[in-house]
């Protein structure tokens, strides 16, 4: 009877997901509020405060930059400055991912006391993030100044691209929260594949160290391309065509799966909690 | 103007076996056409509210009556949106409050005062609304110098006088009560169960989930009796009492 009555997917159900996103946004108090919350508690008694985040970027970034520089031969002055934007973008992307699988499972006290939006949690999440990553940026200001980083028009790219990447965030979160919710192991799945996309992403290594017939794993990586619309107006530089149009790509399809698992599980989240 | 209407709503839980909630367990299962593993993904179905019809209005003030396990909060969840009913329709008009977990939000690292506006923002309430009901609030706990403290260092008596100040703080057309009135010593119960009576009055239509008939016989003015999630009584307070007293549902 109940799989009968999932199967029948009518307009009422993409019209309450719909209402769920928008009374989301409407209710943007809360998950500013829990957001906000979430960073203040791992940081409350502490002296540097979310600072601290800053900090241990900054070690990771600085030491990786020296040891890969001259593992892989590189110039500092192209390789700093790559790497660090890439582990900054790495660092918003992953764990957003890593966090959406179990935002609803984590949030189980709110949702069966109270009737809140669900896009609200992944929203406080994506929120979450995107605060650490601001924090984080801070540590790449220095090299601005010691590898003379141009600082132009293209620098306000920043903006749109971060844009872009929350709401892929929400839109894949929300995707990776139901079906962490209702299959309990596709946490750890995540976690794993996360650490593999890692080394196949160009983070620490360049694309043209590759060899040619390989650089289909490049071209065909999401994780290449978000990296990159985040990394290109942080150097300075311009959106390159290929990562807006996969970005698009991405970005639609991430849409349409979104719309229609959201719209077939929502009402069946919290009987799965 | 609130309304609720229950339409022969029913809500089935599946309750899931550890199996169930595995991928890895769903796909050997698949890969072994289900045979050797038969069963594995198989979750029991459990009916916690049967076909219910009920019709609130305007100055109704419900006592929800029956033993553990008998749909209380199930229904009160229902009511307030979180649950969606598996069959039936649900209508409800009005703005709702839900006071079921008190305790819901309270962050024991930060303060009672930061406490009071993060509890009252998920009661729906913006900052400014907030802090024009703080003093009202803060002088209702009797916490004083306490409230600029974090949370962890009182007693569960404090936070009951926090959490109880904030969520009754509250002006809702429709208020969903779990049954809230409990610790705290003798003279602020007495407080407690004015304040609440005050805000129950000022409610177009209160909802109230109780283990104690004293409380719903004083606030309450009809009752519904559930017993295994189907509905045995709905109707009069005093008349409903009497049967549920001497077991005649």
């Amino acid at each position: 009877m109940v799989i009968e009555e999932l199967s029948l997917l009518n307009a009422s159900h993409f019209v309450k997901a719909y209402q769920d996103i928008i009374n989301a946004f409407k209710q943007w108090r809360i998950w500013v509020l829990l957001g906000w919350q979430d960073i203040q508690l791992r940081y409350r008694r502490s002296i540097l405060g979310p600072f601290w985040l800053t900090l241990s970027i900054a070690i990771t970034i600085y030491s990786m930059g020296f040891l890969y520089g001259h593992l892989f031969k590189m110039d500092l002055q192209v390789y700093f400055p790559y790497l660090a934007t890439g582990i900054l973008t790495w660092n918003l992307i992953s764990t957003s991912l890593i966090e959406a699988t179990d935002s609803f499972v984590n949030s189980e006290a709110y949702i069966k006391q109270i009737k809140l939006p669900y896009s609200c949690f992944i929203l406080r999440m994506m929120f979450r993030n995107t605060v650490i990553f601001l924090h984080n940026v801070l540590a790449f200001i220095p090299l601005i100044f010691i590898f003379h980083i141009p600082v132009n028009g293209y620098s306000l790219l920043i903006l749109p691209a971060l844009l872009l990447i929350c709401v892929n965030i929400v839109i894949y979160g929300n995707v990776l929260a139901i079906i962490g919710t209702r299959y309990r192991d596709i946490a750890p799945i995540i976690n794993s594949l996360i650490q593999v996309a890692f080394f196949l992403t160009p983070i620490m290594w360049m694309p043209d160290l590759l060899p040619d017939r390989y650089h289909f794993a490049v071209h065909w990586n999401p994780f290449a391309h978000f990296l990159n619309l985040l990394r290109q107006p942080l150097l300075g530089q311009p959106f390159s065509a290929e990562t807006l149009y996969m970005i698009t790509i991405i970005t639609i399809f991430g849409l349409i799966s979104f719309s229609l698992l959201f719209a077939k599980a929502r009402s069946r989240i919290i009987y799965w909690l | 103007m609130a309304a609720i209407n229950l339409d022969s709503v029913s809500i089935e839980f599946p309750i899931y076996n550890m199996d169930a909630r595995s991928l890895k367990k769903r796909l050997i299962s698949f890969s072994t056409g289900g045979t050797l593993l038969k069963g594995a993904h198989e979750s029991i179905i459990v009916k916690a509210l049967d076909n219910i019809n009920i019709k609130l209005e305007n100055n109704d003030s419900v006592g929800l009556i029956g033993s553990n396990g008998a749909g209380k909060s199930t229904l009160l969840r229902l009511l307030a949106g979180i649950y969606e009913p598996t069959q039936g329709r649900i209508g409800v008009k009005g703005k709702i409050s839900t006071i079921l977990d008190m305790s819901l939000g309270l962050n024991p690292e930060a303060t009672g005062y930061e406490n009071i506006i993060m509890r009252g923002i998920l009661l729906g309430y913006t900052k400014k609304q907030i802090l024009a009901k703080l003093d009202e609030i803060a002088e209702f706990t009797e916490l004083g110098g306490y409230l600029s403290a974090p949370v962890r260092t009182y007693s569960t008596g404090m936070m009951v006088r926090l959490a109880f100040g904030v969520v009754t703080s509250i002006e809702p057309e429709i208020l969903l009560l779990d049954e809230i009135v409990g610790a705290g010593d003798a003279s602020f119960i007495e407080k407690a169960r004015a304040r609440l009576t005050n805000l129950i009055k000022n409610s177009n239509i209160v909802v109230l989930s109780s283990h104690s008939l004293d409380i719903i016989e004083q606030l309450c003015n009809k009752v519904i009796i559930l017993q295994k999630g189907q509905l045995k009584f709905f109707g009069d307070c005093k008349e409903g009492l009497e049967k549920y007293k001497s077991h005649m549902y």
